[in-house]
């Protein structure tokens, strides 16, 4: 039996040594994350003109590896980019600490505890998944700290978590405009429903298939997993009569798939598709349908907004659905703490929690302001409908 | 009572112990001198002292995905190291076990059963799991017998992921059994004999228990009957059938026994998390467990847990940029103290790499001074490295990312190198890492996470292939 | 019988792709016995080359070249690529395990997976790639002669993986090299000491299964669209599976298997319910492999005594 080599044992300590780095390192406030320094103490506007000096760190969860690594990525850019854009405009100076959680609640719940004990980190954008939120909104909780989820739509979330608090409306929200629209608009009377097997694909399909069905349409249910290569067998299988197809799901390329054998296989139902299909480079079936909580991401009319979609696809590339939300949770966040800074007090967890509840961002990209209700969901929230026309455009028609 | 195959061992203890030179030599002495009872002991108490240095919850957390782990693995151990039984759906064990804790203990069924009485339920479900699942064993060998577990794992994936709608025929509302996506949040925290385990810290204690418990149970295991009979079928089933070794029974004995240690973790894991969802359970934790158990060498008790404790803790190193970047040069010096010796040559290495790494900041600052002008990330060394490594202020990402093709293949000619040769290319290999880190990988934090680890079982499995404390064994190339 | 003609193609198409892909681990495991996970790494990285020679020829709507010859050229690219690649993995991953536990290499393979995993994130971003083949080849072509309704991308898919497949018989059973293969695959000391390089023989057979690998990524890219860093674990688990059903070693096994897994899916997906697709093939599969132990075409083990 041999025993092992000295420089296995070194690469151990070494090991054990790092580790214990990132406890001590965790643990108090040198050289952590942030530009090193105090954590946010606001100097007065007595030196440098405009900016106040305002130093924090933001969290962020998501699935930035993994199979869901499009919708992080996609979600971590664009807080890299609001965080950027802020941090210009308005002289701070904040960093954000990234946590992967590849969408596993397992992996979820180790890295809020990092988060918390990470004193540099005042708030925190995501998780991305419902069911990581339940994971980790009672560690939030017990914390103080407030997180905005860019993308959780389960409908009981936010009367759970008290810290909880999100920028897209929920299920009960969308299901409902949807299934309106395919009922009165579209004459619908047969509705086939797949869902792809995520928390949000199950949630708005089953707030859709109830509406629907109260409606007195004839609903099918179906559903995907969203590894899944091939979705013929499944379209051979639409009956002839069916006139749309919902397609809550949140991969937009696999839609793009599923419509394009739809087409193959000449079937005549129209798609259907939630906020996940609004990601017009992935998604452009001519002639389909796709909800959206926001009427103007892709800057279509505003030319504010246009301008900043295209100073993030100059330095990013392209983006569906997922990205603006979180630039404007990552906004909210930051706004909070900022306006704590301004007014010299020291941006706690505490402090940023109240201010976040009294959020009112009136010039948010998602083209409705952001305010908080009383559990965190986001006001005044409403779903359009766009039909994606020939050449893949998409046009707003409610 | 003599111990077979240990005597020999013992016996060749002095001659072992006098060869020792060098450094570490009176520390391999004394190691040697203590049996493994204090050892463990030592360990043990170590362990216990962890969660009282720091108040940090997040390292606690990391302590007890590290005794999961290191559970996980020994368990594997017992299927995988002893019995030689290549078992891809162990984690569909550790899945029921969670599943069934939360189905007596929340409000999925509103069951609340007693902590004392769910858990060792739970673990004798999982046995007989176990046992059901051993049962193809007897008619599948090695990767039939693989690929009918894996499915075992596909199939009870499913089942979570699709039990929460389910019609039977005669019932009006569908049955919901699992949650589906949504899994069962709020599972009830444990209580076992009037203690309430509520914090993290409370649940480290609890594995740390369950911990020494199965390791020592183990080693009474693998010293008994049962464990030289599994041996016994591992290296010859054929000459162990003939010598009277029921082969069959252990082999499900070995597939219920490790199931019973997975159904036990789980149901501490469901506790843990306060929930359980299907993303905990898919093929990712399959590889990391098995990972785990072959890195530190299967087969044995300690090396089970030494590759769980590096599997699950160097990820979290490797979390944040600080951190990995301490990572990233220790083990860049680390590896080249093992590939370059003596010593000394190291230090010349070194100073040569740092000079040429001045020489060429120097001339990319005179000729195109945009190349140097970006910052470095924050931390300590950030600093220093500034006016050492070429940062460019432009294209960063596309010249980051040519330059790692470049690092990659340059490190696998390395391989191939020998002697002064490799020594001179070693020098803007090194300047060429550090150049690939700082301006690439360190902005993408999560994907350098992977891309490390990934080298690094490559890197270990290739140095040592039959893990850190494994013995090497020499198999039949057939 | 529409619906059944329908399924059917659907199923071969698929059960093509996941042939040959279990072709690569089927031909690896003959020769080295060792189960090689970076394959789907390799698949996956086939269909980026094909995407990356798609755009540098203008794209999907606006080649420069005629389109058959921008078909053959990002085959070749892909297929190419992928073989490189595949027997860099075995020259710096595998081969240093040549004499280790079998569960060794295994580990190994995992490592390289995440590696080459990461590697795609990094290089080429999260972002889903298509090759957008309905403007290339608009699906209409084809053909649609009575319940028969197959489009002219699966035909060319269907058809250059058939064509593979025969290349691939003629390779090992006409050729020495294959009788060299066939010779490994059965006794590694003794073909050794018969002569014949036994590395050479590996890496051969290394970049042919990774070049199979590498030109299903490229119809996978055609026929299904959606090329990113992912796609190779999932096909990689189902070409595993496919080469095992089918007996694993076995050459013939490996196609037989691949079909089987997709008319499964097909079929169950199609007269049962997608719902529980996944779940009634892998009961199948679990019935399929109780009977039949050592899979389809495999070979009972020999007990050496």
């Amino acid at each position: 039996m041999t025993k092992p080599r000295w420089w296995f044992l070194l690469a151990l300590v070494v090991t054990l040594a790092a580790l214990a780095a990132v406890g001590c390192g965790g643990d108090d406030d040198d050289g952590e994350a942030g530009g090193g320094g105090d954590t946010g103490a606001a100097t007065d506007t007595g030196g440098g003109g405009e900016a106040v000096e305002c130093t924090a760190s933001i969290g962020i969860m998501g699935p930035f590896t993994g199979d869901a690594a499009t919708i992080g990525q996609e979600q971590l850019n664009w807080a890299k980019f609001s965080v950027e854009r802020f941090n210009e405009e308005n002289g701070t100076d904040f960093t954000l600490v990234e946590g992967d959680t590849q969408l596993d609640p397992a992996q979820a719940s180790t890295v809020a505890p990092q988060f918390v004990s990470n004193d540099d980190i005042i708030a925190v954008v995501g998780p991305a998944g419902s069911q990581e939120i339940d994971a980790v909104g009672q560690i939030f909780d017990r914390a103080s700290m407030a997180f905005v989820s860019p993308s959780a739509t389960a409908t009981d979330l936010a009367e759970k978590f008290e810290t909880f608090f999100r920028v897209v409306p929920t299920d009960a929200d969308q299901g409902p405009t949807d299934a309106t629209y395919m009922t009165e608009e579209l004459s619908a009377k047969k509705v086939l429903i797949v869902d792809d097997q995520s928390s949000y694909s199950t949630g708005l399909a089953d707030q859709t298939a109830t509406a629907l069905e109260d409606a007195g349409v004839t609903v099918e249910r179906e559903s995907v997993s969203q590894d899944q290569t091939d979705f013929s067998a499944l379209v051979s299988s639409v009956a002839n009569d069916t006139d749309v197809v919902f397609l809550p799901w949140q991969i937009a390329a696999n839609a793009q798939l599923f419509g394009n054998q739809l087409a193959e296989q000449g079937k005549e139902a129209i798609i259907f598709g939630s906020d996940g299909l609004f990601a017009p480079d992935d998604f452009h079936i001519a002639g389909s349908f796709v909800s959206s909580f926001a009427p103007d991401i892709t800057g279509l009319d505003d030319p504010a907004i246009q301008e900043l979609a295209q100073a993030y696809q100059q330095e990013y590339g392209d983006f569906g659905t997922f990205g603006p939300p979180t630039f404007e949770a990552t906004r909210v966040l930051m706004t909070a703490i900022h306006s704590l800074c301004e007014e010299g007090e020291e941006p706690s967890r505490e402090a940023v929690l109240e201010r976040v509840a009294e959020t009112d961002l009136q010039d948010s990209i998602l083209g409705f302001p952001i305010t908080f209700d009383d559990t965190g969901d986001v006001e005044g929230a409403k779903f359009f409908i766009f039909e994606v026309a020939e050449g893949g455009a998409f046009e707003l028609v409610e | 009572m003599p111990r077979i195959g240990t005597d020999e061992w013992v016996a060749e203890q002095e001659l072992r112990t006098e060869t020792y030179s060098g450094l570490t030599a009176p520390a391999r002495r004394a190691f040697d001198r203590v049996g493994p009872g204090p050892r463990f002991f030592a360990f043990l108490a170590i362990c216990a002292i962890f969660p009282f240095t720091t108040d940090s919850d997040f390292l606690i957390r990391v302590g007890v995905n590290v005794l999961l782990f290191a559970l996980l693995a020994l368990g594997l151990n017992i299927v995988v190291g002893w019995a030689g039984l290549l078992d891809l759906g162990y984690v569909a064990f550790y899945g029921f076990g969670a599943y069934a804790y939360a189905w007596v203990s929340s409000e999925q069924f509103g069951i609340h059963w007693p902590t004392e009485l769910a858990i060792p339920a739970i673990v004798a479900a999982s046995a007989l799991l176990g046992v059901f699942l051993g049962l193809p064993s007897r008619r599948l060998v090695g990767d039939y017998l693989a690929i009918t577990t894996l499915f075992f794992l596909q199939i009870f994936v499913e089942l979570t992921l699709n039990l929460d709608r389910l019609t039977l025929p005669g019932a009006d509302e569908p049955l919901n059994l699992t949650g589906g996506p949504n899994g069962i949040p709020g599972v009830d925290p444990m209580r076992i004999f009037t203690i309430d385990l509520l914090e993290t810290r409370d649940y480290f204690y609890l594995l740390l228990v369950v911990f020494a418990l199965a390791v020592v149970g183990l080693f009474y295991l693998n010293n008994s009957r049962t464990g030289r009979a599994w041996r016994a079928s591992n290296d010859d089933p054929l000459a162990a059938e003939l010598m009277t070794t029921p082969v069959a029974r252990l082999k499900i004995l070995a597939f219920s026994m490790g199931a019973a240690m997975a159904g036990l973790t789980g149901t501490i894991f469901a506790a843990v998390q306060v929930g359980v969802f299907p993303q905990n359970f898919e093929v990712i934790l399959l590889v990391m467990v098995y990972a785990a158990l072959i890195l530190g060498g299967a087969g044995s008790i300690a090396g089970a847990v030494l590759g769980a404790i590096v599997v699950a803790a160097v990820p979290e190193i490797l979390r944040t940029p600080e951190n990995s970047r301490y990572l990233f040069y220790g083990v860049l010096l680390a590896v080249l103290l093992t590939i370059v010796r003596p010593w000394k040559r190291v230090a010349f290495l070194a100073g040569a790499v740092v000079l040429f790494g001045v020489v060429v900041h120097e001339i990319v600052a005179a000729v195109w001074p945009d190349g140097v002008a970006a910052e470095a990330s924050a931390g300590r060394l950030g600093g220093v490295l500034e006016s050492w490594v070429v940062l460019p202020a432009e294209n960063r990402t596309t010249i980051g990312n040519v330059a790692f093709v470049v690092l990659v293949l340059a490190a696998l000619a390395l391989t191939q190198l020998r002697g002064d040769a490799r020594l001179l290319f070693l020098v803007p290999t090194i300047y060429l890492a550090a150049f690939v880190w700082e301006n690439r990988l360190i902005a993408q934090p999560s994907v350098t996470r992977q891309l490390l680890f990934g080298a690094i079982l490559v890197a270990m499995m290739t140095t040592r292939p039959h893990g850190l404390l494994g013995t090497p064994r020499v198999e039949n190339p057939i | 019988m529409d619906f059944f003609v329908q399924q059917l193609v659907n199923g071969v198409t698929l059960g093509s792709v996941y042939a040959l892909i279990a072709l690569g681990y089927s031909m690896v495991y003959g020769i080295l016995k060792l189960l090689n996970f970076a394959h789907g790494e390799v698949y996956m990285i086939g269909a980026f080359i094909g995407y990356f020679v798609l755009t540098a020829l203008g794209g999907a709507a606006d080649p420069v070249l005629p389109v058959a010859l921008v078909l053959v050229l990002m085959f070749l690219a892909g297929m190419l690529g992928a073989g490189i690649l595949g027997v860099g993995i075995e020259r710096f991953a595998y081969r240093p395990l040549r004499n280790a536990p079998r569960i060794a290499p295994l580990i190994s393979a995992i490592g390289v997976s995440f590696f080459l995993q990461a590697s795609a994130l990094l290089l080429f971003t999260a972002q889903f790639r298509t090759y957008d083949t309905p403007e290339l080849i608009p699906f209409t072509t084809g053909i649609d002669a009575g319940p028969l309704r197959i489009s002219l991308v699966r035909i060319l898919v269907i058809s250059s993986a058939i064509f593979l497949m025969i290349a691939l018989w003629y390779l090992v059973n006409r050729t020495r090299l294959g009788k060299a293969m066939r010779a490994t695959s059965y006794d590694r000391e003794a073909a050794a000491m018969m002569g014949i390089d036994v590395d050479r023989v590996i890496v051969a057979t290394f970049f042919i299964g990774s070049v199979l690998a590498g030109a299903a990524g490229v119809m996978v890219g055609l026929v299904f669209g959606r090329v990113f860093h992912f796609m190779g674990f999932v096909a990689g688990l189902k070409g595993f599976t496919a080469a095992v059903i089918g007996g694993i070693g076995s050459i013939p096994g490996a196609m037989l298997g691949g079909m089987l897994i997709g008319l499964a899916e097909a079929f169950s997906a199609g007269y049962i319910s997608s719902t529980f697709q996944n779940l009634i093939v892998f009961l199948l599969l679990i019935t399929l492999m109780i009977v039949r132990p050592t899979g389809l075409l495999g070979s009972p083990v020999l007990q050496k005594v």
